[in-house]
């Protein structure tokens, strides 16, 4: 993934202007141009995102960080599908979905996108095995069992498949979750704070099983999260503040990550400039004390 | 506290709407039965009241037969100059009175109701009793002229001018039209056909030395009560019944008013069973309420609420939503009895000349039954939001889990259902009528106790079986409906409850019509022997010269006439039975094929001759032989003499106790003038059924009064009788169905709220809006099946014991209507699909974003 304003290289000859995608889906598995999402109208309309250009490589593990309402999140559903555009264009693979009808954009996330999420969110009427093959169920595919059964012991839920999410402590739910989204082999994982709700050695532990499914099973996984030790596990950092990538990190480990952060912490909240439509004043309230509480505990650590 | 108190009651307005919707119904059906009856009885009374004479005299009611006989009971017509000069007395007026008239118009279609309402024939009065006015032509005079009501006259287009004829049980005479009369309170819904009094002394009573009352008007200043002891004194005490006007408008009314009352009681079983299912709602939905609060409710606590406080303010909820929907109900209620109002006006009756009636009671009953059952039904949830500890408030509880453990339920329901088990057992076993009734009662009661208590139990096992499927059909989205139905089996079963209440009463119904229908039908099979019964629609008799029209059809065999009249018999045991007893012509054996536990048909209709029910026989120590005192109508007294039993599986149906049989000319001796309530129809030899049908059908032509039937019309006739009432127990049915429907849509709104976060992530993970709204469907359809089925049981249990209490009075035969089960259980699931509309459009219309997007 590469953020096209920040990005040095820009060697690809379509611009960011291009009207149609072009074909290099074997290379990047999500591209957004001019992606912008305004919540609100008029005189109270706030920028969520402001004109982004985007591309995730396939076949990489890349995280997008940046203080709370920074838009982080509103990217990710925008890529992902969940969410409408306000302007702009994203493509999974080579289908743009900007203006897919709800029933497709339904069979497109079913069929070829992953999730994750901060509470987990898993049927708790199913079994652990149910939760993983709800996608395909769903679709009603059967499931590839060699895969599965690959995804499964990867993830050490051998043992755990005929119990009840509320059986399960939460480590092993985010497990069950990943597995899930895994186990469709999408092309694409979004997983938005995976590590939130977990202590920190289940969430070292989701971290790896996502690296694992980057470097060994050949995933592409986009994660969002607040967290600098989770960033550094990914290839690549996108840094996000007032709707606009501002920054990026490839290899990134926990203290480069910090101490960009930091600089969000310390410029106030316009590291690349004030957002410019708006009313600004309202993402600047919104950035939490939690974001600060995470850097100091990092810091503290390192 | 108030004051958070009602900002949660409009919070939650939209939930407690269904609810609320309940307790209008109920409200409704009870105010609207009750200002309807109000209304009746002022009519009525109005009515009555404006047409009683001062005091009437009467022939002496001594008998009262539970079945019409059709006899026409007079006093001798001299009595009105006797009673004139009593002192007192400013005038004595002769009644001719006849209730069971036929009048056809030309082309021999009947002028009167035909929906079992009487088609009066009486002598014109113009003392202003009559209850009419002239409108038009002038009063009858002499033979061959009549007044028609001006309802009756505009309904089948009669003009002045025009010819009647009119079959009285004395024979059958032409008039002509002369005049219109209109009521001037209001029609109860009969005919009416006035001749001059002399006319209608001759021609309905066959005499003018006869009457069927005596009016007296009372001189100046003697009150009514006076008048009447007067009379009582000339006449005698105990020959005649005397009553005043007030008196003789009551006992007036109270005949008349029994169609009007079948009304009121239907819409009182609506109200009941409105009440019934809405509690089971109102109850759910608190609960649920409370599930939701649980956090809200423990921060009150936390904040120092007690929990008196915290149970009064699910109360105060309750308080405001009784009131609410016993308002509503009440105006409901009006707009319910304007529409019966109107109803009965179709069938003749022209209620509200004296407006609509809401006597106090309406109002105090509208809001007992709706304050009172919502604060009923708001108890066990009121309670239990009092329990709620104010470490909820800090707990992370999210979706209301399955609550405590049933054990409670387990133990309750066992118990409560034993019970209810051992009392259906012994009505079952039971030998006397009695006792099983009482056993039938209690057993009802207590099973469906059993099974409101024990549901959530049920819900599991039996969801499991009839969800069992759905995974093998509808993958993934088949097993999470039926995993969401098992979910909290507390609430599947209370939502379920419903429509068990309403299937079990169906259930059990059906089966018990369904083996009255068949008893019935065995029952004509095993007996009747006759080609052709010829009959009323509603049995009532009808005059002897149809028989003998019959009688003089080409081509008829065997003609057989029934005659009923009222009877008391003197026991040898020292009981007296009152009833009704048969009179049959000869050769009864042709057309029927009666079964004697001694003697034989001749011996029971010789003279002076009876026959009663073995069993009877046997439990009054009545034996061949033995000789018995009878009274017939008018005070005739009789010695009868037991010469057979019979043996007949429902010897004593229609309330004839004894099952008494015996000769025509026997019962013409001691009650003559009686009418024919049947005739018995064979072909002659050689003569085919079917020409003879048409002939008879063309001989009663001018009679349209009664029908010929073959075998299968007759049964036909019975089935259709039971019919109406099967049908009013569907139309309770309906209504409890659509409560039930309520209650479904509020449970699955509430479980689609709670489950917003899964909604949500379903759909993210690719659950098409399709197959999101199938799931809540097939949840739906799977409790609201489950439901049918458990009430469907209990019903089935139910009918096989009313069965048993049938068979205990002859209904022998036992029958299953397995094409109303499996439209029923097929009913249900529609009704699930139609529950879950609503809430499935609001589950599919969420934003998967707002859904999955964490606080």
């Amino acid at each position: 993934m590469s953020a096209h304003d920040a990005a040095p290289d820009r060697t690809r000859p379509d611009g960011p202007n291009a009207p149609n995608a072009p074909d290099d889906s074997d290379r990047v598995a999500a591209r957004a141009r001019g992606l912008t999402k305004a919540y609100g109208a008029g005189e109270t309309a706030v920028l969520a995102l402001d004109s982004v250009d985007v591309d995730v490589a396939r076949g990489r593990f890349t995280a997008v960080m940046g203080p709370s309402g920074s838009g982080k999140s509103t990217l990710m559903h925008c890529l992902a599908g969940l969410d409408t555009v306000s302007a702009g264009q994203v493509w999974i693979g080579g289908t743009e979905i900007t203006g897919l009808k709800d029933r497709e954009l339904t069979r497109l996330r079913r069929d070829r996108i992953g999730f994750m999420f901060q509470s987990f969110n898993l049927i708790p009427t199913l079994s652990a095995l149910e939760n993983i093959t709800l996608p395909m169920d769903i679709a009603g595919r059967a499931p590839d069992r060699e895969w599965l059964d690959q995804v499964v012991d990867t993830l050490g839920l051998g043992n755990r498949l005929g119990h009840r999410p509320a059986q399960l402590s939460g480590g092993q739910q985010q497990r069950v979750a990943c597995a899930r989204a895994l186990a469709a082999r999408p092309e694409l994982i979004f997983a938005d704070e995976p590590t939130g709700n977990l202590d920190s050695r289940a969430g070292t532990e989701v971290l790896g099983f996502l690296r694992d499914a980057v470097d060994r099973l050949g995933q592409t996984v986009v994660m969002v999260t607040h967290d600098p030790n989770a960033a550094a596990r990914s290839d690549l950092v996108l840094f996000l503040a007032d709707g606009r990538i501002v920054d990026e990190r490839e290899h990134p480990t926990a203290e480069t990550v910090l101490a960009r952060m930091r600089r969000f912490a310390q410029d106030g909240d316009q590291p690349g400039g004030p957002a410019p439509v708006g009313r600004p004043g309202i993402l600047r309230r919104t950035s939490d004390d939690r974001f600060t509480r995470v850097c100091d505990a990092v810091a503290e650590e390192a | 506290m108030l004051r958070a108190t009602l900002r949660g009651f409009l919070a939650h307005k939209g939930r407690l709407l269904l609810s609320g919707l309940a307790v209008v119904l109920s409200v409704a059906f009870v105010a609207g039965s009750l200002i309807f009856s109000d209304t009746v009885t002022r009519t009525f009374d109005r009515l009555f009241a404006s047409t009683a004479a001062d005091v009437t005299v009467a022939p002496r009611r001594d008998l009262a037969p539970p079945v019409r006989t059709g006899a026409v009971r007079t006093l001798p017509a001299s009595l009105a100059g006797r009673l004139a000069k009593v002192p007192g007395v400013a005038a004595a007026h002769v009644d001719a009175v006849v209730e069971n008239v036929v009048v056809v118009d030309r082309r021999n279609q009947p002028v009167g109701p035909t929906t079992g309402a009487p088609t009066i024939a009486r002598g014109w009065e113009a003392t202003g009793r009559s209850g009419v006015r002239l409108t038009s032509g002038h009063a009858p005079h002499g033979d061959g002229e009549a007044v028609l009501d001006a309802d009756s006259a505009g309904r089948r287009r009669v003009r002045i001018g025009d010819v009647l004829t009119v079959q009285a049980p004395t024979g059958t005479f032409r008039v002509r039209v002369a005049g219109i009369a209109a009521f001037t309170t209001t029609n109860p819904g009969s005919a009416l056909v006035f001749l001059d009094t002399p006319t209608a002394q001759a021609k309905l009573l066959g005499s003018t030395a006869r009457a069927t009352g005596i009016s007296v008007d009372a001189a100046g200043g003697v009150t009514d009560t006076e008048l009447k002891r007067r009379v009582g004194a000339a006449l005698g005490a105990g020959t005649y019944d005397v009553r005043t006007a007030a008196e003789q408008a009551k006992s007036a009314a109270a005949n008349l008013g029994g169609f009007l009352k079948v009304i009121k009681y239907v819409m009182l079983g609506f109200a009941g069973i409105a009440v019934l299912v809405g509690v089971f709602l109102i109850v759910n939905t608190f609960s649920m309420l409370i599930a939701q609060r649980t956090r809200e409710l423990g921060l009150l606590r936390a904040l120092g609420a007690d929990r008196g406080q915290v149970r009064r303010s699910v109360h105060i909820e309750a308080l405001l939503l009784g009131l609410t929907g016993a308002t509503l109900g009440l105006a409901a209620g009006i707009g319910l009895a304007a529409g019966l109002m109107r109803l009965v006006g179709t069938f003749g009756v022209r209620l509200g000349s004296a407006g609509m009636v809401i006597g106090w009671a309406t109002p105090v009953a509208a809001y007992a039954v709706g304050v009172g059952v919502t604060f009923l039904a708001a108890g066990l949830p009121a309670r239990r939001a009092a329990g709620v500890s104010p470490m909820a408030a800090l707990a992370d509880a999210e979706v209301s889990g399955t609550g405590r453990p049933l054990r409670t339920r387990a133990l309750a329901g066992a118990v409560v259902g034993a019970a209810g088990a051992g009392a259906l057992a012994g009505c079952a076993v039971a030998t006397r009528t009695a006792p099983a009734v009482a056993l039938l009662g209690a057993g009802v009661v207590l099973t469906l106790i059993a099974t409101v208590v024990a549901g959530p139990l049920l819900a599991r096992p039996l969801i499991r079986v009839l969800g069992g499927a759905f995974p093998a059909l509808f993958g993934s989205v088949g097993r999470m409906s039926q995993r969401n139905a098992l979910r909290n089996p507390r609430r599947t079963g209370a939502t379920a409850a419903a429509l068990t209440v309403g299937l079990a009463l169906v259930g059990g119904m059906a089966v018990a019509g369904a083996s009255v229908t068949r008893s019935v039908d065995r029952r004509i099979d095993q007996t009747l022997g006759a080609d052709y019964i010829v009959q009323n629609r509603t049995y009532i008799p009808f005059s002897p010269e149809i028989g003998d029209r019959v009688r003089a059809t080409a081509g008829t065999g065997v003609v057989v006439r029934q005659r009923l009249a009222a009877i008391a018999v003197r026991l040898p045991d020292g009981g007296r039975v009152e009833t009704a007893a048969s009179g049959y012509g000869p050769r009864l054996d042709a057309v029927s094929h009666l079964k004697y536990a001694a003697g034989n048909t001749a011996a029971a209709l010789a003279p002076g001759h009876l026959a009663m029910d073995a069993g009877f026989a046997r439990t009054h120590g009545v034996r061949i032989g033995s000789v018995l005192p009878a009274e017939f109508q008018g005070g005739r007294r009789a010695r009868l003499t037991v010469a057979a039993l019979t043996d007949q599986e429902q010897a004593e149906a229609f309330g004839l106790k004894g099952g008494l049989l015996l000769g025509l000319g026997t019962l013409d001796r001691y009650a003559p003038g009686g009418l024919d309530s049947a005739l018995y129809v064979n072909a002659a030899p050689g003569t085919g059924a079917g020409p003879l049908r048409a002939r008879l059908e063309k001989t009663l032509a001018p009679y349209p009064n009664v029908q010929v039937r073959d075998q299968a019309d007759y049964k036909k006739l019975v089935h259709d009788q039971i019919a109406v009432l099967l049908r009013l127990v569907y139309a309770l049915l309906g209504l409890a169905i659509v409560i039930a429907v309520l209650g479904v849509v509020n449970t699955l709104a509430l479980s689609v709220v709670e489950r917003t976060r899964e909604i949500g992530l379903l759909r993210a993970i690719g659950l098409a809006r399709r197959q999101l709204r199938r799931m809540i469907r097939l949840e739906s359809v799977v409790i609201a099946v489950f439901g049918a089925v458990l009430g469907l049981a209990l019903g089935l249990v139910w009918g096989v014991c009313v069965q048993r209490v049938l068979a205990l009075e002859g209904m022998t035969a036992l029958a299953f209507p397995w094409g109303t089960i499996v439209a029923v259980v097929a009913g249900a699931a529609a009704v699930g699909v139609v529950a879950a509309l609503l809430p499935a459009l609001r589950a599919s219309r969420m934003n998967v974003l707002a859904a999955i997007a964490h606080e």
